[in-house]
């Protein structure tokens, strides 16, 4: 059987989907990056393929999300496209009709604007990440509750708290203020995921139009409060669309599926044996000039794959040397 | 006296020429680099935009080469530019640095008052000879604008990564050491035949980015992380009006044919808005209004607390013209990875819109 492989390597987690030729998904999995995305994706790779029934061969792999050009070196990869592009076709095979999709990871947030089942707009936070998923991580944390909790403590609430959801540190310092005034923590939950929607509309959709249908994807999307509050923010309805939380390696693999079939090249995927490989990562300042950029590099038993970081192309062109 | 002024782009390259001939001594501080921003951020205000922290660490730079005398443009009716001359001069005291800064008036009709520095600057040079020094500098910026405007036709269809950016680079370099009209004629033509004659892939018919936005970080490519040669590499062709000879042709008295490009722009944004608002905003949003039948998609890229452009982009977003912008603001904290996902994801959406306008044109015929 055909099938396609998406990853998506993002700062705080790692998915993978594998699509068969239809469009339809036969494994996936979603896992914490925990800042090694090397060996993630390797791990990652074991496990899909234990998932995987047999006489599945992949005939094509695309990686997506922060790490994406790390992981295309590692896997092969024969498309190497960005995570807005891939939310964006991710979306549209489930919800086709979409205008807005909203999407909040771990450390990103973004807005899509769809028309017509094309791009026409898109906005990324970009100095702040307050409303992340990282962040409600750390509250749910702080207070001594596993990030379900949060969610459902969140629901119970009837007179929520006014919380300044601008920074981080501020929405912290503000929750704790309330907290010694003596609200009651359910409210002060449901205050802060109203606070963190009224921040990403103002931050991330800076004045954008969200017209219906807007799906909601992304790890966040599992808060149900979150979605509740968009949902009172926004007076619409919010889709979520099965399996959110992977939905940038299953645009990923569609996108690989389309290429592969057009330009009918055979996947440089370097198998699931992979796993066993030992890559070694390490980096370097560079002295060619007052910049001193760090370099970062990519070996495998003293070849190097791949080099990133420069201002210049200087290693870039030198890969391999 | 030994002069110095800031980078911006190759702008060093004709005050150079300018100088070189007037026997005024003339430093180059290094071209902007990681420690020039880092001193620029450290002796700073906090709330400055990049032009400001840039040019300051400029100016350490230079003085640390012993530079006594530093040209800085200012004046009012700006932006908080106008008090940037000021502010470093400050500063540079307050680090113990003993100069003066010469403000220059950088508004359109201010050449004058250039010419008039460059007098005082010279010892009392006699004007034939100013005159003479200032057309060759003019002539070394016309050159490295058009060798510029032929490196960004080139880069989305070469057919080796990098080569026109190497040949850039060298033709910097020799309109830089042409010391005479000749030589200059001679460099120019030499790469830009060069340029052209590049191997190019087949029939790519690349999409079209307008750059436009504040002057500072449209001119100085180390503020804008490369941005152009970025969306060169991703097949995209730039296309810019601000130059920095653009600057040049409001002087009747140098370039008589000279028309105000200026006036064009700030018709084209009438509708939406009838007034300077400082910096470049004006022009921004009347460059959205005039491009937007032309171009593919528009980069808009602004200093981080730029309150003018800050204005030109909310008005932008509401313009009945109808051209994806993506804004970009450009400060220390910007990283290359966050902006090349957003580069990314704009090239892709202006290839699918394309695409989607193509198959709308072929349904109605």
């Amino acid at each position: 059987m055909e099938a396609y492989l998406g990853i998506d390597v993002g700062s705080v987690t790692t998915k993978l989907a594998v699509l068969d030729k239809g469009s339809e998904v036969i494994a996936h999995l979603y896992m914490r990056t925990q800042g090694n995305p090397v060996a993630t994706v390797q791990r990652g790779l074991e496990q899909v393929r234990a998932e995987l029934p047999a006489g599945v061969e992949i005939c094509g792999v695309a990686t997506t999300g922060s790490a994406r050009y790390l992981a295309g070196v590692i896997v092969g990869a024969d498309l190497v496209k960005n995570e807005i592009t891939c939310h964006a076709v991710g979306a549209l095979s489930y919800v086709p009709e979409v205008q807005t999709i909203i999407e909040i990871g771990g450390q990103d947030s973004k807005i899509i604007i769809i028309k017509d089942g094309v791009v026409t707009d898109f906005g990324m936070n970009t100095v702040c990440a307050a409303g992340t998923g990282s962040f409600l991580d750390h509250q749910a944390e702080r207070l001594n509750m596993g990030i379900e909790d949060f969610s459902r403590r969140a629901l119970e609430s009837r007179t929520p708290v006014r919380i300044a959801g601008r920074c981080t540190v501020f929405a912290e310092s503000d929750m704790i203020h309330k907290q010694q005034m003596g609200h009651r923590i359910e409210d002060i939950l449901y205050g802060l995921c109203q606070a963190l929607v009224r921040n990403y509309l103002n931050n991330v959709g800076l004045g954008k139009e969200v017209r219906p249908p807007v799906a909601f994807q992304g790890g966040v999307a599992f808060n149900r409060a979150i979605v509740k509050a968009f949902q009172e923010e926004l007076h619409t309805e919010i889709v979520i669309p099965p399996r959110h939380e992977v939905m940038g390696a299953i645009g990923a693999a569609l996108l690989v599926r389309d290429e592969v079939s057009i330009s009918g090249r055979a996947s440089g995927f370097k198998g699931f044996g992979i796993s066993g490989i030992k890559y070694h990562t390490s980096s370097f300042e560079c002295k060619a000039c007052p910049n001193v950029c760090e370099i970062a590099q990519l070996s495998h038993e003293k070849k190097v794959l791949a080099r990133w970081g420069g201002r210049c192309d200087l290693w870039e062109r030198n890969q391999g040397n | 006296m030994r002069i110095a002024m800031p980078h911006m782009g190759n702008l060093y390259i004709p005050f150079k020429a300018l100088f070189q001939r007037l026997d005024i001594d003339f430093v180059v501080p290094p071209l902007n680099n990681q420690r020039t921003l880092s001193l620029g951020v450290r002796y700073s205000p906090e709330g400055m935009c990049i032009p400001f922290k840039l040019t300051l660490g400029n100016l350490i730079e230079a003085a640390e080469l012993g530079a006594d005398t530093l040209i800085m443009p200012g004046g009012s009716g700006i932006c908080r530019l106008g008090y940037y001359a000021r502010i470093q001069e400050q500063i540079l005291h307050d680090l113990g640095y003993n100069v003066e800064m010469v403000q220059v008036g950088v508004s359109q009709r201010k050449l004058v008052g250039i010419l008039a520095l460059v007098k005082r600057l010279s010892n009392n040079a006699p004007w034939l000879k100013i005159i003479s020094a200032f057309r060759f500098g003019l002539s070394k910026l016309n050159a490295l604008d058009r060798v510029e405007q032929a490196v960004q036709k080139m880069r989305p269809v070469e057919q080796t990564g990098g080569a026109a950016n190497q040949l850039y680079g060298q033709a910097v370099a020799a309109i830089d050491q042409a010391d005479d009209d000749a030589a200059l004629r001679k460099a120019e033509a030499e790469y830009i035949g060069r340029l052209h004659r590049l191997d190019k892939k087949a029939s790519v018919r690349p999409l079209v980015v307008g750059v436009i936005g504040e002057f500072y970080v449209v001119l100085e490519p180390f503020s804008n992380l490369d941005v152009e040669v970025e969306l060169g590499k991703l097949g995209v062709e730039v296309r810019r009006t601000t130059f920095i000879s653009g600057w040049t042709r409001f002087s009747l008295f140098l370039n008589p044919l000279g028309v105000n490009e200026k006036d064009r722009l700030h018709k084209a944004a009438r509708p939406y808005l009838k007034r300077d608002v400082g910096g470049e905003g004006w022009e921004s949003v009347g460059e959205k209004v005039l491009h937007a039948g032309h171009y593919d998609g528009l980069i808009h890229l602004a200093p981080f607390t730029c309150m003018p452009e800050i204005v030109a982009q909310n008005i932008m977003s509401r313009t009945r013209e109808d051209i994806p912008v993506l804004t970009i603001l450009c400060d220390e904290q910007i990283t290359k990875t966050g902006m090349l996902t957003r580069l990314e994801a704009f090239v892709d959406l202006l290839g699918r819109r394309r695409r989607a306008k193509q198959l709308v044109g072929a349904g109605c015929e």
